[in-house]
């Protein structure tokens, strides 16, 4: 069990580096093609994965889902996130009477 | 001392307490003098008087702060607050009680607390908390944003509001904490740490407060509060609304902010503006592709000018030739070694003959041999006429007198047996006299 969390976050983590490295190659790709020092193939090839990098950053763009959640300290002291609705005009939380002010 | 009651020497309540007034207020050292303590049992009477108490560890003074002394307070009055009170002692007769009458009150440590912050600031400093090299970028796209502050305040309000504006499909976490008074540094340090949790996969957090007071924002230079920012793993924005002097924690945060609203627009992009940077790597990558492909597009073309393209015959030609020459010679060298192994192919059939001769004769001999053998077997006899006679028990008669007339005998033939009775007998040679009996 605690090792499956960790490998998941560790996974995670990759994910999150992922678009900004993403971003970076498919820049150095494009001033590498800028360049054209490559072979036919290897442009081919660089172009090739350019694409899918393109692909892949708008996907991740996409992939967050708008939520918004709020801790709140649970029986027993343990923390859970608590999804809570808001007003995207004036960033109100509905119902915000019922929260708790702290995790104290 | 006298310890006999007198009509001269009884005071009366109100004469006493009088008494006690003209000294108290009579002295020149009780009248405009200062006092500092904490409020407590702090009353605003609807009449726009002002009561409470001021204390300190071992004392406590009542305080009145009339209508006409308030009207130019100019911050807010709290319980717990320390003050400075200017006013003079007096004492109300009808309570028995002295009090102090304010004119003026200010808030009291402000010197105190920042040469108290001043010398944390210099603790810290030497320690690195505030060492710049260690502040570590924002990620170019949280996907998931932590805020550490109140969740009724209008800076998580700010921080919603600004954050879904530029990234509409953005993940935010709360964690609310206590931003003012005695409860708010170790909640404010709490919300951080909690945000650090990893199953939270939080990628930036933005902690602080709307704009107040010097005291309100007072938490965010506490120690334990500048340390939470220092600590977190996670990139730290911090955004406290000040106009004046920062907080501290400003100075361990990765990224200070001047108020929550700022914080949000540092720490969550522009999804349109990622949107345009990929789409504008996309064209320049697709653009240098184009060219480079007109480019090799160029080169194939020239290439393909070259005579060996323009009259590919040429080679074919020569190869032709090539390939004929090649065939010829193989012919010849195939045609010399079959004619050269004709003479050992004929020497081979003869010694085939000789063994064949061989074979055949061998087994002629043979036959004659079995031949030979048959001719002495006994059955052979039987086959040029002769008979083999047996008795009953099978054994073979060698004379007449081995047997009597009406005896069953068993005649062997060569190619049967034949069961016979015994009429006559006959001794002395082939046709002998019947003897008998």
């Amino acid at each position: 069990m605690e090792k499956k969390k960790t490998a998941k976050s560790a996974a995670d983590k990759a994910d999150r580096i992922d678009f900004e490295k993403a971003l970076k190659q498919l820049e150095e790709i494009a001033a590498a093609l800028e360049e054209g020092d490559l072979g036919l193939d290897e442009s081919i090839r660089k172009f090739e994965q350019g694409m899918r990098l393109a692909k892949f950053c708008r996907e991740k763009l996409d992939e967050a889902e708008r939520k918004i959640e709020i801790l709140q300290k649970a029986e027993g002291g343990k923390v859970a996130a608590r999804q809570v609705e808001v007003d995207g005009e004036s960033g109100e939380i509905a119902n915000e009477d019922d929260l708790q002010g702290s995790l104290l | 001392m006298n310890d006999n009651p007198t009509s001269t020497n009884v005071y009366t309540v109100s004469d006493l307490t009088r008494t006690i007034k003209r000294t108290l207020e009579g002295r020149a050292e009780f009248n405009n003098l200062w006092v500092k303590g904490e409020i407590f049992n702090l009353t605003l009477h609807s009449s726009g008087h002002i009561y409470f108490s001021l204390r300190d560890d071992n004392a406590v003074i009542a305080a009145v702060f009339f209508r006409y002394a308030n009207r130019n307070l100019d911050f807010k009055l709290k319980e717990g607050m320390n003050v400075l009170a200017l006013g003079s002692i007096t004492v109300y007769e009808k309570r028995g009680s002295y009090q102090i009458n304010v004119s003026l009150l200010r808030p009291e440590g402000v010197g105190d607390l920042q040469r108290r912050i001043e010398m944390l600031k210099q603790t810290l400093l030497k320690e690195g908390v505030f060492d710049p090299a260690r502040k570590r970028p924002i990620p170019v796209f949280p996907r998931r944003l932590g805020v550490a502050t109140s969740p009724t305040g209008a800076a998580v309000r700010d921080i919603i509001k600004v954050a879904l504006r530029r990234y509409p499909n953005i993940e935010i976490v709360i964690a609310p904490a206590i931003v003012q008074g005695a409860e708010a540094p170790v909640s404010i340090a709490r919300a951080i740490e909690e945000l650090n949790r990893p199953e939270y996969r939080i990628d930036c957090i933005i902690a602080g407060r709307g704009g107040g007071s010097f005291e309100d924002l007072m938490p965010f230079n506490e120690e334990l509060v500048v340390r939470a920012f220092y600590n977190s793993l996670v990139p730290i924005i911090s955004a406290v609304g000040h106009q004046v002097d920062h907080p501290l924690c400003d100075d361990a945060a990765d990224l200070a902010a001047p108020t929550p609203s700022a914080a949000a627009e540092l720490a969550v992009p522009l999804k349109d503006d990622l949107a345009g940077e990929v789409d504008y790597l996309h064209i320049r990558a697709t653009n240098a592709m184009a060219l480079l492909l007109r480019d090799f597009k160029a080169r194939i073309e020239w290439v393909l000018s070259r005579r060996v393209f323009m009259d590919p015959f040429e080679i074919v030609n020569r190869r032709e030739q090539e390939l004929a020459d090649m065939t010829n010679q193989m012919l010849f060298t195939l045609k010399d070694l079959v004619s050269r192994n004709r003479n050992r192919l004929l020497m081979i059939s003869d010694i085939r003959m000789l063994m064949k001769n061989i074979l055949t004769g061998k087994k002629n001999s043979y036959t004659l041999a079995i031949k030979a053998l048959d001719q002495l077997s006994p059955l052979s006899v039987l086959g040029r006429g002769y008979a083999i006679a047996l008795n009953k028990d099978e054994n073979v008669i060698r004379s007449v007198s081995e047997t009597a007339a009406g005896d069953v005998l068993k005649l062997l033939l060569s190619d049967g047996s034949l069961q016979c009775s015994v009429n006559s007998i006959y001794p002395g040679g082939h046709h002998g006299k019947e003897k008998n009996g």
